[in-house]
């Protein structure tokens, strides 16, 4: 018996009818008394209910309704986020990340590889149209869900710390300004969802597209929301792996240098986002030495915030980019080290381009890029490339990526300050340099930039950004920045004026399931 | 939270072990009741005992005798005079003995029966002329029936006839009638006048005329049912061996559509009765399966020689008993159990061996060579690039050598592999350069990969019993290997079944129903022909060792087979335990008890793997198990009371069952060696899971039935039923069903009689369906998910929807059921329209809210169509050959009538823009659609193929082509220009068919002559129609290296080819003649198939003399052939066809013989 309250259950009851009955019969038969007495016991077996048995709680989910109760809840529900977060830098075989995609992936950073498979040209031509119409925006909007549930719901519950229930939401804040402006500057107008989806009223499910100022008066005001729940403290969490004062920073000048450049913000946004530059370098951040531990070496000092990456948890990487579909037989052994195994992508290669443009004294060069060579008969001949920013590991002859996915890093700041500065009319080559002296570390001196016209020094960020940048996901946003697009993108080059093309296309399936949200002129397929 | 779970574990123990107890109480009915069989007379024989009682009244001394012996008496107190004092005293005495001195000198007779001794008076008068009477009791066929019950008329006197059929009644008066009865035979009165012998023949109850028709939770005459019920031919489980049951009822049932798309062996076939109500799957409207009582998912693990009978129960008003679950109609099962009289050992075989239906032809290696290498040539001429392929290492670049390192064989001719020719290799001028050889070896696909597959089937069955208990087993082993040589499916099955008449009130059956099956799959989809290697391909390397192919996922299949170590198993068991107590009479209760388990394990271990040179050495592993305990329990009543003409039969009850589901998963990598394919071995584990589920059903449920002298019949049946997994406001609903019936026949102004039987039938009833609700759907859920950064985390994993209930589907059914010339030719006819309102789907979310669906009950659709059966014996009785024909067709027609509101015209959901010519407008079509339907294709239509460049040229702009370069060619596809804009785009596609069917049915023709019979069986599917993805495939070569099908000689190769296949490019590169969704690869997939041809002998009697009671032999071809114009390797089901195990067509030889 479980307890005199408790419901017995429906089985106990079976059980003990089944005994009843097995134990009665006998007496029945043998002294053939009126039954009535055990057919009421029957009857009244099968007459009850116990209608508790139908609320169960489930035991290897929680429901909605228990959710939201403690800090716990609150720090899964925001981890959960940042997991959720981290999907959208991962790449899965030969599709890229979403980040990737919208990033960079239509830049001429990129070259199809080994295989003819068609969506790596079609980002890298730019060849949009009903056969394919580019990224989704289900899964960002997902983790924009989930940022929304936080925003919502944690404020009701009580924190032992206020400090930590404020930094909650500041993590969340970020996050939401951090993808609709990723997701702004990819289709422009956006659908706005400040609020958790959390009922099918066909009037909160269906909106039209809020204009793109608009949209970043809300980026930016999330922006404000988090540095002000942050509060003073300018410090990094351990690990970097989340939102900080500093990193939310860098967002709000990468925010603000695309306004004042792109949306016409002028003066004002590039004040803003020198100012807020300025700021992170009052925290605890620095240059590393070597290039390449920047992406190895966990939680270093260049970082602003990175995803977290492990064995266990999976990673964010550039995996899309670091794969042959066949490893060629005769490549050395020591860059087989590097390169590992084939995994059957090889889909995206790093243009000649733009690998050409490293200079053989530029750390960044084999720590970015690694090009193979077959040697037959003594004859060596070119392969083809692999990016090996954010490695990994090989073990059991498979490729692990354990390595930390940086979304902002110190060397960017730099950047972003020159062009700040630039942009204002001030000299940027003291951030340029500092920049280049790491890079080129003995040789730096040939290296040394002197300020020069405005178009000449904003041309020199743009490819000091190339150089330093490449493969982290931002080459196709600086160029839309610069407005260098149709100039520097091969397959842009016959384009000019097609400014439609600078944004993405909307899918098919966003059309079919949003009635009210309209395509991007000029992708009317 | 965590008391709960304590006290819902400590539940469970008791629980537990109250479940031994009732496995004991299983365990003992059976051991009775086949005890009991072979033991009549062990108790008056076995039982002796003791008595020395002085002046003590009789009553009192077969009190003694009750309480010591598992004896008891029957008398009627007012004739049997048990009231005198006697002495009584005895040594080591039997029963008989004792009783022989007890009513020495009186006028009191007892009959021994069993355990129950009858006591009765024996009238004096009566008794000067009375005698013995004695004779034998036989079957129709001759053989003794044991178990008859003699009985003189209108006295509870009588006796049960001996294992030979005989039996004795001593003192029989003249002028009495003796009653011979027998369950399933006719009732026999003889009077007795002089005679002293009398031998008699039973007669079995003709099942014809009085039909009894399971209808769900008891019988009912088929005279007397007004719902619409199909009785499954069991004849169609005689010869064809089917390893799924399921399969059995294809063609067989009207309105119900069972297609196969899969010809492994053990998988599942699509069952949907009457079109399904589901939006999104309506091939996933699987029915209801109810066997022996218990609910059950699957028809999988049934073994066909334990099924007795098998009803569909198909309008609302039939199913409604079931309530909730009852919307995709009621399959009924009832296996075998013994019966009265006959003692049965029956071994049946049957052996099968299987070749493949329907199949692709492949080129041969030499023409693979020329399609390949010109089509590159071909698509070279806008991407330079792919020149690669011809000199390189590939499936048809001549970059390949006699060593380890490339994995196909095509290269030049050298003086170095110049022997090869002499080994078997090939050769041939290069289509590209005449002047040079290719040399290359080729492989057979077929030869490689399938076989002739050989498949067992052995089943046992010993049944017997009397009028006391009746008992039946069965086991069943099959053995079917599958087409592809890596894959089959073995099963063992167990029927164990007893029933005990505890007196004559009571009866309690017990059973036991066991299977074990194991499936070994083909993981790499061998058949689904993406995977087909190229011919040219090294299977074996030079030195003898397998060859791994270029890539793991697309290589050598004997080598990839190497690589997988697998298993996976099921155990489902059912105990029930039920009974059958007569309270008074009328009034009986039946209640029954089960507990049915699945136990599934699966574990998975991929060695060390060469991936094209890549070695790759992860060692994956992995494991799972799942365990779903389902204890049912259903308390009925039934009450049944005439008066006068009036009839009423009523039932009502309780039902409960739950399903709690354990599941277990574990995965690692790392392990050192090949040798443990374990998770022990593994070094590093990478994902461990479990998770424990449950859903709780109860219902009460009753039905009246009434009849007025036979002639206006009218059912009431209703059921409130409860699911736990419903939102909380809407746990609970009620689904009532109502049905009328006239049989004009009985009526006296009927002027036809027997010639014409007529019953006019109507129907209304509700049923609800929530299959597919998660058992948290309705709360909503935060589900673990992956760390970040070391710390936990949850995300949102489902919406709330407390408004989540039932789906409630409304049947109106109107319906006939013709008998003419005596039922010689019988007819069934009904036309149902169905509503389905707040039907259960995946609403679709705009992608901007984060979420892609909600699960809810927003819709509703109609299914409106007819279901028609005919059977006759074409042949008076009396003709020496008999041949009955059956036919059965059904047409439904679904229509979505409301959608979720979502802002869009029609509430469309998905869907494709297409210009409509008649409206010279863009629409919508397709998708979902109020008023629209399920399931429409739309795709470009092609018009021709271009014979010339300038031709090509002149047409419209080809928007699909890839690339800048939109120009078209020779041997392009013209395609329809819709719109006429010259411009061919996604508007210009058009309708191309729907992938679900609306008209199907199948026929069957048994004729017998003397011991012959012969069986033709045949059913068909129309109106679906099937994208054949698999064709496009390969005509484009869309993998790059796969295998080409000879259907490439019929494409356009010069000016003047008459073809509908377009030039082949490699890859279907820049011109996207192939992939683009063609009308080409839409193929109408109607078909009729020839399912079964038997031919089949029961030896004589004579011939068999004693040794055996029977011996029959049969030979059979199943799946024998497919009339239809698809292509592809299966044709049953419509939608998308990307490569489908090819059905088999079996050759079976059987054999059948009882003891």
């Amino acid at each position: 018996m479980t307890g005199g309250t408790h419901c017995p259950g429906i089985l106990h009851l079976v059980q003990k009818l089944l005994y009843n009955i097995c134990s009665t019969i006998n007496e029945i038969i043998m002294k053939r008394t009126h039954k009535l007495f055990i057919f009421l016991i029957v009857a009244a077996l099968a007459t009850v209910s116990c209608e508790d048995d139908l609320n169960i709680t489930p035991v290897s989910t929680i429901t909605v309704a228990s959710y939201w109760q403690t800090e716990e809840d609150a720090d899964a529900a925001l981890y959960g986020t940042f997991a959720s977060f981290r999907g959208a830098a991962s790449c899965s075989y030969a599709v890229p990340s979403q980040l990737f995609a919208m990033g960079e992936a239509r830049s001429e950073t990129m070259a199809p590889g080994q295989l003819l498979y068609p969506a790596a040209r079609y980002y890298i031509n730019s060849d949009f149209s009903i056969l394919f119409t580019g990224p989704e925006w289900t899964s960002l909007y997902r983790i924009i869900h989930n940022a929304n549930l936080v925003l919502k719901y944690v404020p009701g519950i009580e924190f032992k710390s206020q400090e930590k229930k404020d930094n909650i939401l500041a993590q969340a804040y970020a996050i939401r300004a951090f993808l609709y402006f990723r997701m702004v500057q990819t289709w422009g107008d956006l659908p706005l969802r400040l609020e958790p989806i959390e009922t099918v009223n066909p009037d909160v499910l269906y909106i039209e597209r809020t204009p793109k100022n608009e949209v970043f008066n809300v980026i930016k005001d999330d922006i404000d929301k988090a540095i002000t729940l942050f509060g003073n403290d300018n410090s990094f969490p351990d690990g970097r792996n989340v939102w900080s004062r500093p990193a939310v920073n860098a967002l709000k000048a990468d925010v603000y240098l695309w306004t004042g450049k792109a949306e016409g913000g002028g003066n004002a946004d590039f004040t803003t986002a020198l100012n807020a530059l300025n700021e992170i370098e009052t925290s605890d951040v620095g240059l590393l030495d070597n290039f390449s531990q920047v992406f190895t070496e966990k939680g270093n000092k260049e970082i602003l915030f990175a995803f977290y990456g492990d064995k266990v948890e999976g990673a964010a990487s550039t995996a899309s980019l670091m794969n042959f579909q066949d490893n060629p037989i005769g490549i050395q052994d020591s860059i087989l080290q590097i390169i590992g195994p084939a995994s059957g992508s090889g889909f995206w290669y790093l243009s000649d381009l733009v690998a050409n443009q490293f200079t053989n004294d530029d750390q960044r060069k084999n720590a970015t890029f690694c090009d193979v060579y077959t040697v037959s008969d003594g004859v060596e001949s070119y392969y083809g490339r692999v990016v090996v920013k954010t490695p990994g590991i090989v073990e059991y002859n498979q490729r692990k990526f354990i390595d930390d996915y940086p979304i902002y890093r110190y060397a960017e700041v730099l950047l972003m300050k020159a062009e700040a500065k630039n942009a204002l009319g001030q000299d940027p080559s003291a951030e340029i340099n500092k920049v280049r002296e790491r890079a080129y570390t003995e040789s730096y001196n040939e290296h040394i930039f002197v300020n020069g016209s405005k178009t000449q020094n904003d041309e020199a960020i743009l490819k000091e950004r190339l150089l330093e940048l490449v493969t982290e996901g931002k080459r196709w946003h600086d160029l839309v920045r610069f407005g260098k697009a149709f100039e520097l993108v091969p397959a842009l080059q016959d384009n000019v004026g097609d400014d439609y093309l600078l944004l993405f296309p909307l899918s098919k399936n966003i059309l079919a399931q949003e009635p009210k949200v309209k395509q991007n002129p000029g992708y009317e397929f | 939270m965590k008391k709960k779970q304590i006290l819902m574990t400590s539940g469970r123990d008791i629980w537990r072990s109250k479940l031994c107890r009732s496995m004991r109480i299983i365990l003992f009915v059976l051991f009775a009741a086949v005890s009991q069989v072979f033991a009549t007379d062990l108790y008056s024989q076995s039982t002796r005992l003791s008595l020395d009682m002085k002046n003590t009244e009789i009553k009192d001394v077969l009190q003694v005798i009750e309480s010591r012996t598992p004896f008891f008496f029957m008398y009627n107190a007012a004739q049997v005079d048990v009231t005198n004092k006697v002495n009584i005293q005895c040594e080591n005495k039997s029963v008989p003995e004792i009783l022989d001195v007890l009513f020495r000198d009186t006028n009191v007779a007892f009959d021994i029966n069993n355990r129950q001794i009858a006591l009765t008076m024996v009238e004096s008068n009566l008794s000067q002329q009375a005698r013995k009477v004695s004779g034998k009791v036989t079957d129709s066929s001759g053989s003794p029936l044991p178990g008859v019950t003699v009985v003189i008329k209108g006295t509870t006197r009588g006796i049960i006839t001996d294992t030979d059929g005989r039996y004795s009644c001593p003192n029989i008066p003249v002028n009495t009638i003796l009653q011979f009865s027998f369950v399933g035979m006719k009732l026999q009165e003889i009077a007795v006048g002089s005679q002293t012998n009398i031998n008699v023949t039973m007669i079995e109850e003709t099942i014809g005329i009085e039909e009894v028709v399971a209808v769900g939770y008891g019988t009912m005459s088929r005279e007397k049912i007004t719902t619409s019920i199909t009785k499954f031919d069991t004849e169609v489980l005689k010869n064809v061996p089917f390893s799924n049951l399921g399969t059995a009822l294809q063609g067989t049932v009207s309105g119900l559509r069972v297609a196969q798309s899969d010809g492994q062996p053990g998988s599942n076939p699509t069952i949907v009765i009457r079109g399904g109500t589901s939006l999104t799957n309506p091939d996933g409207s699987a029915p209801l399966y109810i066997v022996d009582g218990v609910v059950r998912p699957r028809l999988t693990d049934l073994n066909q020689n334990e099924i007795e009978s098998m009803e569909i129960l198909k309008d609302a008003a039939a199913t409604s008993i079931y309530g909730a679950k009852g919307a995709n109609g009621v399959v009924l099962i009832t296996t075998k159990s013994g019966k009265a009289g006959k003692f049965e050992f029956t071994y049946a075989t049957n052996i099968t061996v299987s070749t493949p239906t329907m199949v692709y032809d492949f080129l041969p290696a030499k023409d693979y060579l020329y399609f390949m290498r010109k089509g590159i040539a071909e698509v070279s001429k806008k991407v330079p690039s792919v020149l690669s392929y011809l000199d390189g290492p590939y499936a048809c670049g001549t970059g390949n050598d006699l060593t380890n390192n490339t994995f196909f064989t095509p290269q030049y001719l050298t003086p170095e592999n110049q022997h090869k020719l002499n080994e078997g290799w090939q050769s041939m001028p290069d289509p590209l350069d005449p002047s040079k050889t290719i040399i290359f070896d080729e492989y057979d696909y077929y030869d490689l990969l399938f076989r002739n597959a050989l498949s067992q089937n052995h089943s046992l069955t010993a049944s017997g019993g009397n009028e006391m208990a009746t008992f039946n087993i069965m086991l069943g082993y099959e053995n079917d290997q599958g087409l592809v040589k890596i894959s089959g499916y073995k099963r063992y099955n167990a029927n164990i079944s007893g029933s005990i008449k505890v007196n004559e009130k009571v009866k309690v059956n017990a059973r036991v129903m066991y299977s074990n099956s194991s499936q070994e799959r083909d993981r790499d989809y061998a058949y689904s022909f993406r995977r087909v290697e190229a011919p040219t391909a090294k299977i074996y390397f030079e030195d003898g060792s397998l060859c791994q192919g270029a890539k793991i996922n697309l290589s050598n299949p004997l080598y990839r087979y190497t690589i997988y170590d697998d298993d996976n198993e099921e155990d489902n068991t059912t105990f029930s335990i039920g009974g059958h107590w007569d309270i008074m009479p009328g009034l009986a209760f039946e209640p029954q008890f089960s507990l049915y388990l699945i136990h599934r394990n699966m574990r998975y271990f991929e060695k060390a793997y060469y991936n094209g040179q890549n070695y790759e050495t992860d060692r994956f592993a992995e494991a799972n198990f799942s365990k779903t305990t389902q204890p049912q329990a259903d308390l009925m009543f039934s009450y049944k009371k005439d008066f006068g003409k009036h009839h009423f039969d009523t039932r009502a009850g309780y039902s409960y069952y739950s399903q709690d589901y354990y599941y277990l998963y574990a995965a690692g990598y790392g392990a050192t060696s090949d040798f443990i394919p374990t998770l022990n071995a593994c070094s590093e584990m990478d994902d461990i899971t479990s998770t424990v589920d449950k859903v709780v059903y109860m219902g009460y449920l009753g039905r009246l039935n009434y009849d007025y002298n036979n002639k206006y019949l009218l059912t009431l049946t209703g059921r409130y039923d409860g699911a736990s997994q419903l939102g909380k406001n809407n746990k609970w609903g009620l689904f009532p069903g109502v049905s009328m019936g006239w049989n004009l026949h009985n009526e006296e102004f009927w002027p036809l009689a027997n010639l014409l039987n007529v019953k006019l039938r109507g129907s209304y009833g509700v049923n609800g369906n929530i299959s597919g609700i998660g058992s948290s759907t309705a709360q909503g859920s935060y589900s673990v998910g992956t760390q970040y950064a070391g710390n936990g985390t949850f995300t949102n994993s489902g919406m709330v929807n407390e408004s989540l209930s039932w789906e409630r589907s409304k049947t109106f059914n109107i319906g006939a059921d013709i008998g003419l010339f005596n039922k010689r030719i019988t007819m069934m006819i009904d036309v149902y329209r169905r509503v389905t309102d707040d039907l259960l789907s995946n609403m679709s979310l705009p992608p901007s809210t984060g979420w892609s669906s909600i699960y809810t009950n927003l819709s509703s659709m109609q299914n409106k169509g007819f279901d028609f059966e005919l059977s006759a014996n074409i042949l008076p009785v009396t003709s020496a050959i008999q041949w009955n024909f059956s036919f059965n067709a059904a047409y439904v027609k679904n229509k979505i009538l409301k959608l979720p509101d979502n802002g869009v015209e029609n509430n469309r959901i998905g869907g494709e823009l297409v210009w409509d010519p008649k409206t010279r407008k863009e629409v919508w079509k397709g998708g979902l659609q109020e008023g629209g339907k399920i399931g429409e294709m739309y795709a470009y239509k092609q018009v021709g193929i271009y014979q010339t460049d300038a031709e090509a040229a002149a047409g419209p702009v080809d928007m699909l082509v890839k690339g800048e370069d939109k120009s078209k060619y020779a041997g392009d596809v013209n395609w329809l220009d819709v719109d006429g804009n010259n411009i061919i785009n996604s508007l210009d596609r058009v309708y191309m068919g729907n992938q679900y069917p609306n008209f199907y049915g199948g026929f069957s023709n048994s004729l017998s002559y003397k011991n012959f019979t012969l069986v033709v069986r045949a059913d068909y599917i129309t109106g679906h129609t099937k994208l054949n993805t698999t064709r496009a495939w390969f005509l484009a070569q869309a993998q790059g290296f796969n295998h080409l099908i000879t259907d490439l000689y019929k494409s356009w190769q010069e000016e003047g080819d008459k073809t509908d296949i377009p030039k082949f490019y490699w890859g279907d590169e820049t011109q996207n003649n192939l992939l683009r969704g063609s009308s080409l690869f839409h193929e109408k997939a109607d078909y009729l198939a020839l399912r079964e041809v038997t031919l089949a002998y029961s030896f004589p009697k004579s011939l068999l003399k004693n040794v055996v009671s029977g011996l029959s032999v049969n030979i059979t071809g199943s799946n024998l052939y497919y009339f239809t114009k698809a292509n592809g390797t299966s044709t049953e089901v419509g939608g998308e066809d990307d490569g489908r195990y090819p059905l088999p067509r079996n050759f079976t030889f059987g054999a059948k013989i009882t003891l």
